[in-house]
C-alpha cells in the first residue's frame, strides 16, 4: 500500500471540496468553514511533500488565526439577517467561463512542461529551512517581521472607531 | 502523469476556483477568501516544484513561509478596511461601493 499516494488523494480531495464550499455556498460562515477545510487539505499536501513544518505553520496561521479573524470581520460588518440576493446567471456563467479558460491555458503550459527529477540529497527538513531562513534569506525574514508589525498597527489604526477628542479634565483622574 | 503533475493539477484547480470566486462574489469578505485560495495555490505550486524537481526543497519552504507571512499581513489590513468601510457606507457589497465611479 502506497501511503504517500493515499495522503495525496485524501488531501487533494479535501482541498478541492473545501475550495468549492468556500466560493459556492451562499452563507458567508459556510464559506469561511470551507476555506478552513481547503487550507487543511493544502496542509495535507505539504505533509505528503515532506514539508511538515510548513504544514503546521499553514494550519496555525490560516485555520487558526485567519479564519477566526474573518469570522470577527463578518460579525462586525455583515448584516446576516438580510436574505442574500439572487445571483445573476450571466455573471455566474461569465465567471465560470473565465475560470475554465484560465485553467485550460495554465494546464496547456504546465502540463506539457518537462521537470527534471531531483539530483542529490533532498533538503526537505525543517532544519534545512531554518538554516536557509537565517543565512541566505535573513533579509526577507527580518522584513517580514517589520511588515507584520506595520500591518498590525495599521489594522488597529484603520479599524479604530474615530472618536471626537474628549475633554475629561478633572473627571477621570480624580475618581 | 507523474507525481509533480498531479500536484500541479490540484494547484491549477484551486487557482481557478479562487479566480471564479473573486470574479463572481460581491461580498468583500468572500472575495478575500477567494484571493487567499489563489495564494495558497501559488505556494503549493512553489513547494511542489522545488521538492519534486530539484534538491533545494528548503528554498521552496522558505518562499512559502514568506508568502504565508505576507498573506497574513494583507488579510489583517483588508479585514480592518472592511470594518471601516462597513462603518462608513453600511455595506460591504462591492456594487454599493461606487462613489469613485465616473
Amino acid at each position: 500500500m502506497n501511503y504517500g499516494g493515499l495522503v495525496f488523494g485524501l488531501s487533494a480531495a479535501l482541498a478541492i471540496l473545501g475550495a468549492l464550499f468556500a466560493v459556492g455556498l451562499r452563507n458567508i460562515f459556510h464559506n469561511i468553514l470551507g476555506f478552513a477545510l481547503a487550507l487543511v487539505g493544502v496542509a495535507g499536501l505539504f505533509l505528503s511533500l515532506g514539508s511538515d513544518f510548513l504544514a503546521a505553520v499553514l494550519i496555525l496561521v490560516y485555520v487558526g488565526a485567519l479564519a477566526i479573524a474573518m469570522v470577527y470581520a463578518v460579525m462586525l460588518s455583515q448584516p446576516l439577517d438580510l436574505a442574500p440576493q439572487a445571483r445573476s446567471v450571466p455573471k455566474v456563467l461569465g465567471a465560470a467561463g473565465l475560470a475554465v479558460l484560465v485553467g485550460v491555458a495554465l494546464w496547456l503550459v504546465v502540463g506539457r512542461a518537462y521537470f527534471p527529477p531531483p539530483d542529490g540529497i533532498l533538503q526537505a527538513t525543517a532544519q534545512w529551512a531554518g538554516w536557509r531562513l537565517l543565512s541566505d534569506y535573513v533579509l526577507a525574514f527580518e522584513l517580514i517581521s517589520v511588515l507584520l508589525v506595520v500591518a498590525m498597527i495599521g489594522a488597529v489604526m484603520v479599524a479604530r472607531r474615530a472618536r471626537p477628542p474628549a475633554r475629561r479634565a478633572g473627571t477621570g483622574e480624580a475618581a | 502523469m507523474n507525481a509533480l503533475h498531479a500536484y500541479l493539477l490540484v494547484s491549477v484547480a484551486l487557482f481557478c476556483i479562487g479566480l471564479y470566486g473573486l470574479v463572481q462574489r460581491r461580498s468583500l469578505i468572500a472575495m478575500l477568501i477567494a484571493l487567499e485560495l489563489m495564494l495558497a495555490a501559488a505556494s503549493l505550486n512553489v513547494v511542489a516544484i522545488t521538492s519534486l524537481s530539484s534538491h533545494h526543497a528548503s528554498v521552496g519552504q522558505v518562499v512559502a513561509l514568506i508568502l504565508i507571512g505576507v498573506a497574513a499581513a494583507e488579510a489583517a489590513i483588508a479585514l480592518s478596511l472592511f470594518v471601516a468601510i462597513q462603518r462608513k457606507v453600511h455595506s460591504i457589497d462591492v456594487e454599493d461601493l461606487s462613489e469613485l465611479k465616473g
